[in-house]
């Protein structure tokens, strides 16, 4: 039996994928248990969500595994090492990563809009939460007391989700005005602009302290207890990032939803369409930045540290590698494409190097420190986009167009006449829009 | 606070042209592949950049080898002028046919993330391969034409400041000005200058009347590119020390200034980048003066941001251009 | 003899199939015009022809070659000269200079100079207009340098795509003209044309075409009264 047969007859088997899967988050769960260093360990645990993704079981069986893993055994496996906080730390800014590309995806991958300066949301909401979460809001407010308490923190993410969402229409209305690649450049001059006033903004009054950046932010609180640790912020990420999963999800099969595409599609033919252009794109603009704002409020209380350096055009386009990778539109496909990202550059270009460094330490083959592999960010990240604009335009789990049954829709239709929703299941079509 | 203005005036004036002469090239690049291929290349403040490094690597082995005292600075200059821009044509033109050339159908989205792809792999190879030569990725050449030239400008009227000119100023300029009207004349006066020009109005036509269209685009390329890495020799001269991301905010703004311009506009082109250049070293000087000093020079950045943003939004067909209607 | 020859010609348009077996042969001396209504084919076929349309399959033979995938600039190069439809002259382009670009491939200033002579025989009014850009011309104008334009490469084979489109009865008379003449003094011309009576007053020969299939075929009389013929695209 060739592995083609081999894989066919798995996917027939709810059965058999079960035991596979099963029998593979046990494995990774033990090993991640028992080798606490074990970095492949972890990944391999992680990578069981993945495989859960191919099975073919139902939704909610999905959503059930993959909960019960993030929840419980991920942290679980990892808590038994000195390893535990920086594993938790890697699955927290994969989460936070997740839930931003997930935003530049509504904007690049559904609406079709280019956008270079994304990462000023996540700025936005950082800075929000970093001036009144310190005592640096006591420099130009005239009143209150600050820093504000941590237990604000709740609150702020909603008002970093509002002002990041704010600032996205606000620079929306003058900008979607421009045409498709202009838009490029004008939102990469944008998130420069904001980059360089954060940078400069500790006079004429000292809002942002300049370069010097925000220290010691308050850490969340919650009945009396300080959010300190990434194991803990793991949670609080996971929280929101299942409820920016489920709102992506409500959204993309929307009224708005089928709009952002028909806009990325062809702009005239959705406006003949009686498609508001400009507000379908603000929307587009706003979603995508309080996702973004959000985040940057979890990331301000999880660092307690916020500067300008965190938020160059490089972290810009590292969200935009994400999505591409991934595949434009497709929601699993930003959500590995951010975590292959993002684990990538935490975990394994720093093992690499340690790994290498080790080697030339040890006389076995000199690397020179200009080729050390968490220098080359910027080349792997130029490689990953040339070839997938190239070759894999789609991505890696290209998005997926529901297709509708005709005969099928025209019985219910005769039963519910008002019934228009999506129809699930039966045979799935593969768009592979380049 | 006119005063200090005009003070400084004379100064603004010879930074500002130094600097716009350097945009001014740089945006020809931009402009010509816009004009023919409805592309923003990225790549195109990496080619400056590319060029910036090899003329100034070429530079550092001529002067390691004891050949900048044999020869007057001049030819050394200008030999390495032809030999950076030859290699940065080629490289543009090799850019060309590998990254863009297949996705010439493909949505424009799609390659403009490759012209982004191609900017960071350009930046991190000449990064890797400077910090393995040298240590270090920030790169200082050797110092040519450095002589500190005064101008009495305050004996024109007693409102000005006298200013100083580095006498590789008058350099950049005139090679500047050669190049600027060496390309009017090709682009404007030649059979294959005409080529282009029909390429970029119509490319499906143009290859009726026997034109190559994808030799004459690799022609702009070529060209763009070579004027490119020659401008990033003639920055590094000017400003002396040079690192792998000065590419891509001066590439912006360089683009800013073909925008200005009128886009695909070669004299409006020009125009732009000394418009720009002159702007900018205005807002740097004189921004914390207006502002009473609230405003820092680092704001000159998002002056030119600014422009951009705005002549983009009023005014994206430049400041002679006329409005065009979008093909359906 | 024949210049040139289609078989079988299937081409499409992303899933659309708009060329369905073309089959045509036009004589060298001969004008051979495709009459056809608005999406027929007609456009299709002469741009499968210079090559800027690849067939899917099919055989495009020219003066005995083979020449089905050649690019359109090499098509251009062995003497078949496409007036592309809706005439699109090179707008920023002055009028001298859409006629130096006919004459692309050749080198020799002299040789230019006496074919744009020769233009402007057939055409004095392009030479009133010889430095004004050519998008500020009107559309019988225009029309004119396209033809000009073509007429600059030397071609054995003048392809013609709707000359007549929007222009005054008058000027597309003057255009009729200058086709019979130029076919007179021995240029083979295949004429694409919606309007049927005009175009099969002066060809030899014709090719009726519906929704990608040559349905009929001619002499140029002999289609100018059939019934058929008439019905559809005379009335």
């Amino acid at each position: 039996m060739d592995v083609k047969n081999l894989l066919s007859t798995i996917q027939a088997n709810k059965r058999l994928q079960a035991i596979i899967v099963g029998l593979y988050i046990v494995v990774t769960f033990a090993s991640l248990y028992l080798a606490q260093k074990s970095v492949i360990a972890f990944l391999l645990l992680l990578a069981s969500l993945l495989l859960l993704y191919f099975t073919s079981f139902s939704n909610r069986v999905k959503w059930l595994v993959g909960g019960l893993v993030l929840v419980v055994l991920l942290p679980l496996a990892a808590s038994q090492g000195e390893a535990y906080q920086s594993y938790m730390e890697v699955a927290t800014l994969v989460g936070i990563y997740i839930a931003m590309a997930l935003g530049l995806n509504i904007v690049v991958g559904l609406a079709g809009l280019l956008d270079l300066g994304f990462v000023a949301f996540f700025a936005l909401g950082s800075y929000t939460y970093g001036i009144f979460a310190t005592s640096q809001a006591n420099n130009f407010m005239p009143f209150g007391h600050y820093p504000l308490s941590g237990e604000s923190f709740w609150v702020f993410i909603f008002i970093g989700c509002l002002v990041a969402a704010l600032f996205g229409v606000l620079l929306g209305i003058p900008v979607l005005r421009v045409k498709g690649d202009y838009l490029a450049i004008v939102t990469l001059g944008f998130g420069e602009i904001i980059r360089i006033i954060f940078n400069n903004l500790d006079k004429p009054v000292n809002i942002t302290n300049g370069a010097m950046g925000l220290a010691s932010v308050k850490p969340p609180e919650l009945f009396g207890i300080q959010f300190m640790y990434p194991s803990q912020f793991y949670y609080i990420v996971l929280i929101i990032l299942i409820a920016v999963i489920f709102a992506v999800r409500r959204l993309e099969y929307s009224k708005i939803g089928r709009a952002w595409k028909a806009v990325r599609e062809n702009e005239i033919a959705a406006q003949a369409m009686g498609i508001h252009l400009v507000r379908t794109k603000l929307m587009a603009f706003a979603v995508g930045a309080s996702f973004s704002g959000m985040m940057g409020v979890v990331f301000a209380a999880k660092q307690t540290f916020v500067d300008p350096t965190s938020f160059t055009l490089v972290e810009s386009i590292t969200i935009l590698v994400m999505v591409i990778l991934g595949g434009m539109g497709s929601v699993p496909g930003v959500i590995l494409g951010a975590a292959i990202v993002t684990i990538l550059n935490l975990q394994v270009l720093t093992e690499l190097t340690n790994w290498l460094n080790q080697l030339s330490l040890s006389g076995v083959i000199h690397v020179p420190d200009a080729l050390s592999p968490a220098k080359m960010q910027r080349f792997i990240f130029g490689i990953i986009l040339i070839l997938f604009a190239l070759y894999r335009p789609q991505g890696l789990l290209p998005a997926k167009n529901p297709v509708f049954d005709e005969k099928d829709l025209k019985d219910t239709d005769s039963n519910h006449p008002m019934n228009t929703g999506v129809h699930k299941g039966g045979t799935q079509h593969v768009h592979l829009d380049s | 606070m006119i005063e200090q203005v005009l003070q400084t005036l004379p100064q603004v004036l010879i930074d500002g042209l130094a600097l716009g002469a350097v945009y001014a090239i740089v945006a020809l690049g931009y402009t010509m592949v816009y004009g023919i291929l409805e592309l923003i290349n990225f790549a195109h403040g990496e080619i400056f950049m590319t060029g910036a490094f090899v003329g100034t690597a070429i530079l550092l082995t001529f002067s390691g080898l004891g050949w900048m005292a044999s020869m007057p600075a001049i030819l050394a200059l200008l030999l390495v002028l032809i030999v950076t821009s030859v290699a940065t044509g080629l490289l543009g033109m090799g850019i060309e046919r590998v990254a863009y050339r297949p996705l010439r159908n493909a949505p424009k989205l799609i390659t403009l993330i490759t012209a982004i792809g191609i900017s960071f792999l350009l930046q991190d190879i000449v990064r890797f391969i400077t910090e393995l030569k040298n240590g270090n990725y920030i790169l200082t050449g050797p110092s040519l034409f450095s002589k500190q030239i005064g101008v009495k400008a305050s004996a024109i009227s007693s409102v000005f400041n006298d200013a100083s000119v580095k006498s590789s100023f008058f350099i950049v300029l005139i090679l500047a000005v050669i190049m600027m009207v060496a390309l009017d004349f090709f682009v404007n006066k030649t059979k294959w200058g005409m080529a282009m020009r029909a390429v970029a109005q119509d490319r499906e036509t143009a290859a009726l009347m026997t034109v190559n269209v994808n030799k004459v685009i690799a022609l702009t390329f070529f060209i763009g590119s070579a004027l490119g890495g020659a401008t990033g020799v003639l920055f590094a001269v000017q400003y002396g020390t040079i690192d792998p991301y000065i590419g891509f905010i001066l590439g912006l703004k360089a683009f800013t200034a073909a925008v200005l311009g009128g886009i695909g506009n070669i004299r409006g082109a020009m125009f732009g980048g000394i418009m720009i250049g002159l702007l900018e070293m205005f807002a740097a000087a004189n921004l914390p003066v207006v502002s009473h000093g609230i405003l820092g020079a680092e704001y000159k950045d998002v002056f030119a941001f600014a422009i951009l943003i705005i002549v983009l939004i009023f005014k994206p067909e430049g400041l002679f251009g006329k409005v065009s209607v979008e093909k359906v | 003899m024949s210049l040139l020859r289609l078989e079988d010609i299937n081409t499409f348009y992303g899933g659309i199939h708009a060329l369905k077996g073309v089959t045509i042969e036009v004589n060298e001396g001969e004008i051979v015009t495709l009459i056809g209504s608005n999406g027929a084919g007609k456009s299709t076929t002469l741009k499968t022809i210079s090559g800027q349309v690849k067939p899917k399959s099919g055989k495009i033979l020219y003066n005995g070659q083979d020449i089905t995938n050649t690019p359109p600039h090499i098509t251009a190069l062995s003497g078949i000269a496409h007036v592309p439809e809706g005439r699109r002259i090179f707008p920023r382009l002055t009028v001298k200079e859409n006629l130096e670009m006919g004459a692309f491939s050749v080198k020799d200033k002299k040789l230019i100079a006496e074919r744009m002579e020769r233009v402007f025989h057939y055409f004095p009014r392009i030479k009133e207009r010889l430095h004004q850009k050519g998008g500020t011309m009107s559309g019988g104008e225009q029309q004119m340098l396209a033809i000009g334009r073509a007429l600059m490469m030397q071609p054995k084979l003048l392809m013609l795509d709707e000359p007549s489109m929007g222009l005054a009865p008058i000027i597309v008379e003057q255009i009729f003209e200058i086709i019979k003449e130029l076919n007179d003094e021995g240029m083979t011309i295949l004429l694409v044309e919606q309007n049927a009576f005009q175009a099969l007053q002066i060809a030899h020969r014709g090719y009726v075409i519906q929704t990608g299939e040559i349905v009929m075929a001619g002499l140029g009389q002999e289609l100018l009264v059939n019934e058929q013929v008439r019905e559809a695209y005379l009335a």
